[in-house]
């Protein structure tokens, strides 16, 4: 029977709608000419301007993401994966009620979300900056670990547990030769989709950011407004690009040869 | 205790000793301010300067009412500073310290400004809208809005896709205020809007720029800054104010409510409003600071940019888009019909 070539067609246009932006952002980033309508020559005098002096603040910002996204993904990899072993495990009425509460910074509105956090913040005095912003991502990252683990955990074998408990493994060996290696890639993802996910927030962030703490989404609305070096967006998306592409692919390696290390 | 002293003043000593410089926050549009300012300002008063930026009045209002505090200065749009003064939100200006204020161009001022005496703001740069268009594709360009009704350029002019800009425009063509409340006259400016329909590629407030740049638009409705940033790309690209007068933005200093540091945010409000400083701000970015003093220190070729330099007879002509609160549904009512109309 011949196959369809239907399937194979979908694909093409699937990939072509999801990676040409992707692609023109990054010609264009050599693109001499301001307009990305014109093609006026390779250049890379973009990349140039990202060194001057001038976008000092630029870096700044891109600096201050990367850490803020470091932090906030490292600190809920951490407590979304305490949060799901904790809901997996323990049974009691309030697990419904708990799962709902995690549940909600993922489908409430970021706009909603970024008001209240504000609000509360202004409420109880704390000064706004680079914290209150790791505070929010933290909020809202946490709850997609929590998801993440949650799902590894569905498929988790708890004899696995019996067994070493059998043999006479302690707690401590337990959860560290057993549950946090079972749990990993769903760690790694998790702390992988908050990075992502930090890295580019725009609106909660604009609400709890203060003074001096300006990230690269907050710049680069506001330079679409009133730049005059807009083509500099593309360069250093490109950068990020990069960046985002090699931990993805870092991320991939380390998740498959997990397994396999275990195994004799 | 008493031997406890000597340990905490030698500490509070070393606390002192470290102490950081005063800092002043500065919340602004981005690109807004040449950098050679910021260190100059940071090294004649021995401070930092940090820069923030939002990208609409509306968003830096919102967050400023939900409480954000910090910002010692701000850059809002005239009608903003409306807004902000009947807030309680910005401070009235002590203008004892505040003596560059005396360059300040009084043809600004009178003719256009909204906050004349400027007891709560001080102006910073403003921008005309007017015509762009590419001159080696069409000829014989009158500095008019009545361009528009050329049937010759049909399908290659844009106007821009706002309503207070757009039928701003045709209320000037008809010789009515921007901000009239007649609406006659707006009815009339619909009108004339719907004619130049026509002759139009579309309405187009993005991506004009790009569209002259590559000559795909010939003449368009453009923001001054855009304008000149189009000319970059291409050297063909010439910006006229048309003769019976056009919209002016014009964003202003004011002082946050607020403020951590307002000693220094004076000092900040008159180091820009300083000749030299303010020639070097509105060079590095392509406005017109209302500072006559200021005119005098910029390079000839600069100087000779008409369509940034108005003159008082221009200005008188020129008027600054206001909130017109309740009363913008007469507008966006008449842009509906213009956007409706085939």
């Amino acid at each position: 029977m011949k196959s369809s070539r239907i399937p194979a067609f979908i694909l093409s246009l699937v990939l072509v709608f999801l990676y040409l932006p992707i692609l023109l952002l990054v010609v264009n980033s050599f693109n001499e000419a301001r307009y990305s309508s014109t093609w006026g020559g390779f250049t890379l005098k973009w990349y140039e301007a990202l060194l001057d002096r001038q976008n000092r603040d630029l870096w700044d910002a891109a600096q201050r993401t990367l850490l803020i996204a470091l932090a906030s993904s490292g600190i809920s990899m951490i407590l979304g994966t305490l949060s799901a072993c904790a809901l997996h495990w323990y049974r009691s009425r309030l697990q419904r009620i708990n799962y709902g509460i995690l549940y909600l910074p993922i489908v409430i509105p970021d706009l909603l979300m970024g008001i209240s956090l504000l609000l509360f913040l202004v409420a109880l005095g704390v000064t706004l900056g680079s914290g209150t912003i790791l505070i929010a991502h933290v909020t809202f990252c946490a709850s997609f670990v929590t998801v993440v683990v949650l799902g590894r955990l569905q498929g988790f074998d708890e004899n696995v547990i019996a067994a070493a408990r059998d043999l006479g493994a302690s707690k401590w060996v337990i959860i560290r030769r057993i549950i946090l290696p079972l749990l990993a890639p769903g760690i790694v993802a998790g702390g992988l989709l908050a990075f992502t996910l930090s890295v580019d927030d725009y609106v909660i962030t604009f609400f709890v950011t203060g003074p001096g703490s300006t990230t690269l989404p907050l710049k680069i609305y506001s330079m679409v407004k009133h730049s005059k070096d807009l083509p500099i967006i593309n360069a250093i998306s490109t950068l990020f690009l990069i960046l985002t592409f090699l931990i993805v692919w870092l991320s991939q390696r380390l998740t498959e040869h997990q397994p396999n290390r275990d195994s004799p | 205790m008493k031997r406890l002293l000597p340990l905490i003043a030698a500490a509070s000593l070393l606390a002192s000793c470290g102490e950081k410089k005063p800092e002043l926050h500065l919340y602004t549009w981005d690109d807004y301010l040449n950098p050679d300012l910021i260190t100059k300002f940071e090294e004649e008063y021995n401070c930092r300067l940090v820069v923030d930026i939002f990208d609409s009045n509306e968003a830096m209002l919102a967050k400023l009412k939900a409480g954000a505090t910090g910002y010692d200065v701000l850059v809002p749009t005239s009608y903003m500073v409306k807004v902000l003064a009947r807030e309680g939100m910005i401070v009235e200006l002590d203008k004892s310290k505040l003596p560059n204020l005396q360059h300040v161009d009084p043809d600004y001022l009178t003719s256009l400004a909204f906050d004349k005496e400027m007891k709560w703001s001080v102006p910073y740069m403003l921008a005309p809208t007017g015509i762009a268009y590419v001159s080696d594709r069409v000829e014989n360009i009158e500095p008019t809005w009545r361009v528009f009704e050329r049937a010759d350029l049909k399908g290659r002019m844009t106007l821009l896709n706002d309503s207070r800009e757009t039928l701003g425009a045709a209320l000037k063509t008809l010789g009515f205020s921007i901000n009239t409340l007649d609406p006659a006259q707006i009815g009339q400016a619909k009108d004339l809007v719907i004619s130049w329909k026509k002759n139009l590629a579309k309405f187009e407030s993005d991506q004009y720029d790009s569209g002259l740049a590559s000559a795909e638009f010939f003449v368009s409705q453009a923001y001054a800054g855009d304008a000149f940033q189009a000319q970059e790309d291409n050297e063909k690209i010439e910006f006229i104010l048309p003769a019976e007068g056009t919209s002016v933005a014009c964003d202003d200093l004011v002082i946050s409510k607020n403020a951590p540091n307002p000693e220094l945010a004076y000092a900040f409000i008159n180091f820009l409003t300083e000749p030299a400083n303010a020639a070097a701000n509105m060079e590095y970015i392509y406005y017109l600071a209302p500072n006559k003093s200021a005119y005098e220190l910029v390079s000839q070729e600069f100087r000779e940019i008409d369509s940034l330099f108005l003159d008082a007879e221009t200005m008188k002509k020129c008027e600054v888009i206001d909130d017109l609160g309740e009363n913008n549904k007469l507008y966006h009512d008449a842009w509906d019909l213009v956007r409706a109309a085939q």
